[in-house]
Parts: C-alpha cells; sequence; structure tokens
C-alpha cells in the first residue's frame, strides 16, 4: 500500500482552490488504504483491502446579509473529480440561506510532518495469515477465537482561499482477540503506529488466559462495588465525556457536565486528563478538521476542568483561539477531543487489586450509551471478564452486571490511578490512552445469567 | 457500468478464482440542517467505485477501489487481483471452508418506487421546508436549540458475479425530522418529531418529507421539550408499560434483529458486536414471546429502508418468518452461512454499506405484526402504567438479553387514564421476560414502518439502514428504574 505524496496532494488542491470563484474556498483532500482480516475458529472468515479517494470543497459566497456557505464531496483523485465537488458546492452555496454566524477561513500556519509507518502499509494478508494461525493454535480446540488484524493509513491535505495548507499522513496497526469456551471469554486488543510494536504473542495469550479464568461465573446481586477499571473499561466511559461533554458546543446549548464546573475542583487532584495529539500510542494527523494545529490541552487538572475544546467558530465566539479540535466543516456535531490520555499514577494491576478489600475487577464494557448528558449518567454491560476481589486479591469470575452510573460521581469517588498507560478503545469507535482506574461506590443496577 | 464489474469477475476468474461477484455503485447523498435560524450545514456527497469479492481454496478476499470514470478499466483489474491475493494468502488458515449456498444468476432491474425525487426538488425549496419546520420551534427563551433536518441518499449498482448475476438496482431513502433541546429548572431535555436521530427515514420520495408535516407539530415538539425540564423523573418499580412505535421499533431492532443474525448466533461477531442467546440449537424450539408475538422479515415491504431485488450476494428479496405465535422459527441469513441451519438457500439478508464494503448479515426490515387493540382501548385497559415514546438512549449486553432503555417522554396511567408526564422513562428487562409479557398489540390502523438509519455492525464497522414497523404494544409488569 502507498500514500499519496505531499507534493501531489497540495498541488491538486491548490489547483482546486485556485479555480475557486468563491469569496473562500477550502479544499480538503484525503488518501486512505487499508487491509483487514477477521477470523474466527475456521480460520479468515472477511477481509477488505480497500482504497479511497475523497476531494472535498467547502465554498462561501458573499451577500450582504452573511456568507453562503456549502460543502461537496467526490470519491476521486484527479482535478477533474474535483471540479466536480466544486461546481456541485457552488451550486448549493447559490441556493443557501446567508449565515452571519460565520468566521473567516484561518490564514497560513505550520504544522509538523508526520508520516504513516512503512512497516504498516507493508503488512500484507501472509503476514496477517502467520497471526492468525498463530491464534487459532493457541486457542483450538478448546476456546472459540473471533479477532481483527487491521493495517490502515491516511493522507490529508487541506488548504484554503486565506493561504492555509498543511498535510500529514497517519497509520495503524491494531490487532484484537476474543476467546470464548466453558462459559468463559476474554479480549485482548493493540494498537500502535507499526505492528513490531504490538507483541501478538503477549496480546493472544492474554485473551486466552481470560477466558480461561472467567469460566463458571458465580452469580452477584447488583450493588454499589469498588471497582478496578482495566483500560477497556476505561475507554468505554471517558469517551462520552469526549463526545458529549468537553466540546464547546455542548456548553453553549448547556448540555455539558462544564456547565457551571468549569474552573472548579470537581475531582481528586489524581484525576489529570489531557488530549494530546502526539501520544506515541495514539497516531493521529498533526492539525484538525479545519487545517489548524492541534496543540496537546489540559482538559482537567488534578481534578479541575478547565474549559472546552474548541473550533474556529466556537472559539471566535468565546473570544479565545481555536484549540484544533474541529471536526470536517460544516458538521452536524461540534468539536471534540479525539486524542484523550489519563496521566498516569502509581502502581501495577496486580497493586491496585491488592488495595481492594471487596470489589470488583472489570475487564472491559460493552455498549455503554448516555442516559443524562449532563451528569454524563451512562449504562452498559460488563464483558469478557469480571471478578470478585476480596481482601486484594482475585477469587472467583462473576456474572455479567449492568452498570447505571454518572461519571461525574464517578470521578468525585475515584480511589487510584494506576501507573503507565496503554490505548483502548469501545464498541463505538474511539480510542484513549489510560491507566487502570480504581472507583469506590460503582452502582451496578441489574444481573445476567451469564 | 456493469462491463467494469464484468471485467472484474472475469480477472477474478482468470487469476484462479473460484467464485466472484463485483459490484459497481454511485453513491449521491445530500444533508441540509437548519439550527437556530440560520443553515448550519448544506453538503453533498459523491462516491463512485467497485468492490469485489473472491472465493479461491476456501479463502474469501475483498477489495474496493474508487473509479475515476465509465472506462476505468485498469481499477477494476487492479481490485480482482488484490481481491485474489487476499484470498489466495488467508485460504491456509481456513481449515473448513464455508461453503457458499448455490443461487440462480438472477437478472433484471429494481428501482425505489417514489412519487416526487428529492433530489429534483429545487434546493431552494427544501431549504425553505426545512427553515418553517424549524422556525415553529421558536417562541419560548427555555429553548436553546432548535433543529430541522432532511437526508438523502441514492445508491445506483450494477452487481455482476460469475454465477451469471445481472442486477441494477436504483435505490433512494429520504428522511427528515425535527428537535427542540430545553433547558429550565436544572435540566436539559430534547424532544423530537416524528422519531430522534435525525427524524424518520424510508425507502420513498420528497413526499415522504410532505406528509410528516413538520412545521404543525414544531410547537408541540417545543412545549413538551420544555415541559419535561419540569417533569418529574419517572419512578422507578413494576408497571405495565405501553411502547408506541418509535421506541418498540428500535426494541424490535435491539432485542430481536440482532439476536437473530446467524452470523452472530454462530459467534462470528464475537470480536465486537457480540453473539445472540438465540443459538441454532433452539430453532423450532425457543418460546420467544407470548402468542401475540408474530415478527416477520420482508425486504420487499413498500417504503423499508431494506426494500429490494436483491441483496449484495445477489439473493432476491422475500418475506419469511422470524417468530411465528411466539414461537423462534427463523434467521437472517447470508450465501456461507445458511446450511449451518440445515437451509440450502440463504434468506438473502447479506448487506454492504457501499461498495467500500464486504457485505455481511444484516437486519432487515422487520416488523411486529398488528393485533387488534385500539389505542384508546389499550390505555383504557390499564391500570398502573408508563406509555413511553420516541428513544433517546438504550443499551443491551453482547447476548441480546439484558437491556436498558431510556424514552424522550412517557405519561403516567393510572386507572386507565393517561396524566402527568414524566422526565426520562428508563425500562430494563430480559429479552425472553420481555417479549412473552406482550398480552395486547394495538390494530392495523395504528401500525407503520419506522426507519433506522444508523445501525452499526461488523469490524470494522459498518452502517446499515432498515425499517420495523409496529403498532403500540403493551408489555406487564416490567421494571422502571431510575
Amino acid at each position: 500500500m502507498g500514500l499519496c505524496s505531499r507534493e501531489r496532494a497540495l498541488e491538486l488542491s491548490l489547483a482546486l482552490a485556485r479555480e475557486s470563484t468563491a469569496l473562500e474556498t477550502e479544499v480538503t483532500f484525503e488518501h486512505g488504504v487499508e487491509r483487514f482480516a477477521r477470523f474466527a475458529a475456521e480460520g479468515a472468515t472477511q477481509s477488505a483491502d480497500r482504497e479511497r479517494f475523497e476531494i472535498a470543497v467547502r465554498v462561501r459566497l458573499d451577500d450582504v446579509e452573511g456568507l453562503r456557505e456549502a460543502r461537496a464531496t467526490v470519491s476521486g483523485s484527479t482535478l477533474e473529480a474535483g471540479r466536480a465537488a466544486l461546481a456541485r458546492a457552488m451550486e448549493l452555496a447559490r441556493y443557501s440561506p446567508p449565515n452571519r454566524a460565520l468566521v473567516p477561513l484561518g490564514g497560513p500556519v505550520e504544522v509538523p510532518r508526520t508520516l504513516a509507518e512503512p512497516s504498516t502499509l507493508a503488512h500484507s494478508f501472509a503476514d496477517k495469515s502467520r497471526w492468525i494461525a498463530r491464534a487459532l493454535e493457541l486457542c483450538l480446540p478448546h476456546f472459540e477465537p473471533a479477532g481483527l488484524l487491521q493495517s490502515s493509513a491516511l493522507a490529508k491535505a487541506i488548504v484554503n482561499s486565506r493561504g492555509r495548507a498543511v498535510y500529514g499522513q497517519t497509520g495503524r496497526f491494531a490487532a484484537s482477540l476474543t476467546v470464548s469456551g466453558g462459559g468463559g471469554s476474554g479480549m485482548a486488543q493493540a494498537s500502535a503506529a507499526r505492528p513490531e510494536l504490538v507483541d501478538h504473542e503477549r496480546l493472544f495469550e492474554s485473551a486466552r488466559r481470560t477466558a480461561e479464568q472467567s469460566r463458571d461465573p458465580r452469580p452477584l446481586e447488583p450493588a454499589e462495588y469498588t471497582v478496578v477499571l482495566e483500560p477497556l473499561a476505561v475507554s468505554s466511559i471517558l469517551l462520552f465525556a469526549a463526545y458529549q461533554g468537553f466540546g464547546a458546543r455542548e456548553v453553549e446549548e448547556q448540555s455539558s457536565f462544564l456547565c457551571g464546573r468549569e474552573g472548579r475542583r470537581l475531582w481528586s487532584e489524581r484525576f489529570t486528563l489531557t488530549d494530546d495529539p502526539d501520544h506515541p500510542a495514539m497516531p493521529a494527523l498533526a492539525f484538525d478538521g479545519e487545517g489548524t494545529p492541534k496543540r496537546r490541552r489540559v482538559l482537567v487538572d488534578r481534578g479541575t476542568p478547565t474549559g472546552p475544546v474548541t473550533d474556529r467558530h466556537f472559539a471566535a465566539r468565546r473570544g479565545e483561539e481555536s484549540s484544533g479540535h474541529a471536526l470536517a466543516q460544516p458538521s452536524s456535531s461540534g468539536p471534540m477531543p479525539l486524542n484523550l490520555v489519563v496521566s498516569p499514577g502509581q502502581g501495577t494491576l496486580a497493586e491496585l487489586i491488592s488495595g481492594v478489600e471487596r470489589g470488583l475487577l472489570v475487564k472491559q464494557f460493552h455498549y455503554t450509551n448516555a442516559i443524562d448528558p449532563k451528569e454524563l449518567l451512562l449504562t452498559g454491560m460488563t464483558r469478557n471478564g469480571t471478578f470478585w476481589i476480596e481482601d486484594g486479591r482475585v477469587k472467583f469470575p462473576v456474572r455479567n452486571l449492568r452498570f447505571t452510573q454518572s461519571l461525574v460521581e464517578a470521578l468525585a469517588n475515584l480511589r487510584a490511578v494506576g501507573a503507565g498507560g496503554e490505548a483502548a478503545g469501545a464498541l463505538f469507535d474511539g480510542e484513549i490512552v489510560t491507566p487502570p482506574l480504581v472507583v469506590d461506590r460503582f452502582r451496578f443496577t441489574s444481573s445476567t445469567d451469564f | 457500468m456493469r462491463d467494469l464489474a464484468r471485467i472484474a469477475v472475469e480477472e477474478a476468474l482468470r487469476l484462479g478464482a473460484s467464485q466472484a461477484d463485483a459490484r459497481v455503485e454511485r453513491v449521491l447523498v445530500e444533508e441540509l440542517l437548519v439550527r437556530n435560524g440560520e443553515l448550519a450545514m448544506a453538503q453533498t456527497r459523491e462516491e463512485f467505485g467497485l468492490g469485489i469479492s473472491a472465493r479461491l481454496s476456501g479463502g474469501q478476499g475483498f477489495s474496493a477501489v474508487p473509479l475515476q470514470g465509465r472506462a476505468d478499466r485498469e481499477a477494476a483489474l487492479a481490485a480482482a487481483r488484490k481481491a485474489v491475493q487476499a484470498a489466495r494468502e488467508l485460504a491456509p488458515t481456513c481449515s473448513s471452508p464455508r461453503p457458499f449456498a448455490p443461487e440462480p444468476g438472477h437478472r433484471g432491474e429494481f428501482r425505489t418506487p417514489l412519487v416526487i425525487d428529492p433530489f429534483r426538488v429545487p434546493l431552494a425549496q427544501k431549504v425553505e421546508h426545512l427553515r418553517a419546520a424549524e422556525g415553529s420551534l421558536a417562541g419560548r427563551p427555555e429553548v436553546v436549540n432548535r433543529e430541522a433536518a432532511l437526508s438523502l441518499r441514492r445508491e445506483e449498482r450494477w452487481h455482476v458475479s460469475s454465477e451469471g448475476l445481472d442486477v441494477h438496482q436504483d435505490l433512494l431513502r429520504t428522511g427528515a425530522g425535527i428537535a427542540a433541546t430545553a433547558v429550565d429548572a436544572g435540566q436539559c431535555e430534547r424532544r423530537s418529531y416524528p422519531a430522534s436521530f435525525g427524524g424518520d427515514f424510508a425507502g420513498r420520495g420528497y413526499e415522504h418529507v410532505l406528509e410528516m408535516d413538520l412545521a404543525a407539530h414544531g410547537p408541540r415538539v417545543r412545549d413538551e421539550a420544555i415541559a419535561l425540564c419540569r417533569a418529574p423523573q419517572c419512578p422507578g418499580g413494576v408497571r405495565d408499560l405501553i411502547l408506541m412505535g418509535n421506541q418498540l421499533m428500535l426494541q424490535i431492532h435491539e432485542s430481536v434483529g440482532h439476536p437473530t443474525e446467524l452470523d452472530r448466533a454462530l459467534g462470528a461477531e464475537r470480536d465486537l458486536a457480540g453473539g445472540s442467546f438465540a443459538t441454532p440449537d433452539q430453532l423450532g424450539r425457543l418460546r420467544y414471546g407470548s402468542e401475540l408475538v408474530n415478527l416477520v422479515c420482508d425486504s420487499t415491504a413498500a417504503g423499508g429502508l431494506d426494500t429490494r431485488g436483491w441483496d449484495d450476494e445477489g439473493v432476491a428479496s422475500g418475506r419469511w418468518p422470524i417468530v411465528e405465535r411466539g414461537l423462534f422459527v427463523g434467521y437472517h441469513t447470508n450465501r456461507a452461512l445458511c446450511e449451518r441451519i440445515g437451509e440450502a438457500r440463504s434468506r438473502g439478508a447479506a448487506r454492504a454499506e457501499s461498495w467500500y464494503h464486504p457485505a455481511i448479515i444484516r437486519i432487515t426490515n422487520l416488523s411486529l405484526m398488528p393485533g387488534d387493540w385500539s389505542l384508546e382501548r389499550l390505555i383504557a385497559d390499564t391500570e398502573d402504567g408508563v406509555v413511553c415514546d420516541t428513544v433517546k438512549t438504550w443499551s443491551i449486553d453482547q447476548q441480546r438479553v439484558n437491556f436498558q432503555f431510556t424514552t424522550e417522554a412517557g405519561w403516567e396511567i393510572k386507572q386507565g387514564k393517561r396524566t402527568r408526564l414524566l422526565r426520562s422513562p428508563t425500562y430494563q428487562g430480559r429479552t425472553l421476560d420481555f417479549w412473552n409479557s406482550c398480552d395486547a398489540i394495538c390494530d392495523a390502523s395504528h401500525w407503520r414502518l419506522w426507519g433506522v438509519p444508523n445501525c452499526g455492525k461488523g469490524n470494522p464497522m459498518q452502517v446499515a439502514e432498515m425499517s420495523h414497523g409496529a403498532s403500540p404494544a403493551r408489555f406487564r409488569r416490567v421494571l422502571f428504574v431510575t
């Protein structure tokens, strides 16, 4: 797999922007490549080797009552394809009513150069086949595996008529394995900028060991328990703060938990949360959907939320500089942080468990969703290994439980933050880097028979 | 266009594939959003690409490439080579290759029936319609966000296979809706019409938008959003539940649709979405619901989001039961897995989001058949219950057993009378207990299809659309939680 070069992407985008007769024009060019293979007990079950090109043109036409804005996107990599997008955007803009709320496009900026790793681009299906064979060897015949191996990369350029021209690449290799059998199940996943950084032996072994240990789970009454949350469980709940809380739009609409709480110490001093696009465990582009450079930003400083992230529109409304968190514009969603990192504390997972007298070790949450965005009241299920802890030791597996818990309250009950940190994803996309956390009085509201 | 698909299939066969099929697709999307008096979003997206699936020595490979034009022969050939190479390199891992159920090589055309082509309605007219709808939500300071949205998607595809399949489909869907968010009394509440998450979607033309009469519903939606902020939280406890169609459709989707996808039931989706309690050994034996419960798949249903001529494995659309008089009798299947439940032919439930995605088993239009109650009689017959309306949030475990749903609004029923408005009614249950507690379903005059435009599944995840028909129904002794 290869990616479109900086020269070609910028040349095409600039040529297209120059052809526009609009007052303001922004061209976004993307080239994505991906190879993935899914597998189960019978071997590879699905695969794809795919490529996409996309040219998006956003134009603004002048009007006495404001600016008429529209965006059109086409799949293609040629100037001709881009012209089709430009023509469609112009047509759409002409019929759009003027909007007084639009702020001018951003001017020239410098962004660090980022490149996708060659070994990620080169990871073949033959390579994936060898990893799959190893997973099957470790699992069969006693356990059923189901997994994914995925190598992907993206090249992106954004240019606009005010002189902004940025280009970057990003690449990611991801592996995950879910192992089931005998009433137990375990899951492990890892992602990195290149496949050599993923220890697949350790990953596969970890999933299999959890499946073994979680066999024959015992029933447990739903109640409030102290929980040790592994990174996959933390990501599933903390990502809701990114989706529904840390954006300036939610704050302006007063649906965010931040409303009335900015600058107030809410949580333990142990909890610091940063949006860090440079974190090595989470490869990312160095600019946002408007081409604004992404900057590391502390969102919660030792228990105190510092304020929401912005794009150019919301930054102007707040009298600030954009924090570089725009999605592609225009968007029905507001700005959001996509590179959350929980600052590490102290203690290995075993040490965190040893500090819990009675509680639960939760490996993962499943299908978490928000009931009330203002308190970040969430519900979801445990999955792939939940264990009873007694006197600082893991005693036995328990059946899955449903939690209904405010994240705002949970972070107020944060007892400990573990050392280190790993990238962990959730069902509805997104990824954060986090160590395990210990939370007291975490509320479980119902149970299952498995 | 079909020539490009044919070129890809022939190249795959030449390179050693035992079976191949290729889809050339052109996708056109238009989205408009009016928010707080401004046109917050006006955008279109057009995609043109080819996806090819090839089978070889038990391995399966898929490749997708964008097409630069009608004559992009090189891209079609490259895609075929990549698909065959993937199949060849992955084949050594396949110990027990899945047989691919035979299917006649269908030929033909299918077009979504429509009255008004929404892409031909002048943009100014569509924007004006949305502005009027959004404007109808104005007039109260408590409302902090007003939205009216329109979303259109046309998908034209040419699909050919090495088995003689040669079909052309022109599929269109239209969706629209309004929503108001109010802040008052320390609460923030949202109310939507006719459904949440962008409104209601159907495999129809612009007539679907006009029939919604959005502007006429605006003042009620606005006032209910404000009233919800001051309404009491729905109390916890056990009472009867009446679900309106725009919530029951999601209950059907999550607790019947997904558990009856055969790939989930066989464990092939455990890596992300999860499995299912409804395993093949229970087929024909499991008491899924009460005698009143009949759930039927129909990929030919008029107006359905998954109404089409053929699925993405070239299987003709059809109608089949999933639950019959409460008994679990059927699955959503594809050609690779149908044989595992002893069925020689696929039901035709394999779909891909677009040319860029391989086909996987998806829920089709799955509906709860109507009963014989009127809504008025149903409420009058309920001593202590809650009527729940419009999806707010939901969650269900990986085996599709334990669920929890919250709706935008609820109304208490006491001694057969609908009384006060309740905020965030949240009910929990277990799938089989829940469907077995269904003791009344409203009649056909209340029944309609509701669209789900955002169903995520697969790994990497892809989105599919389908509809669920429902009329209001009652479920006895359901647990409400706070």
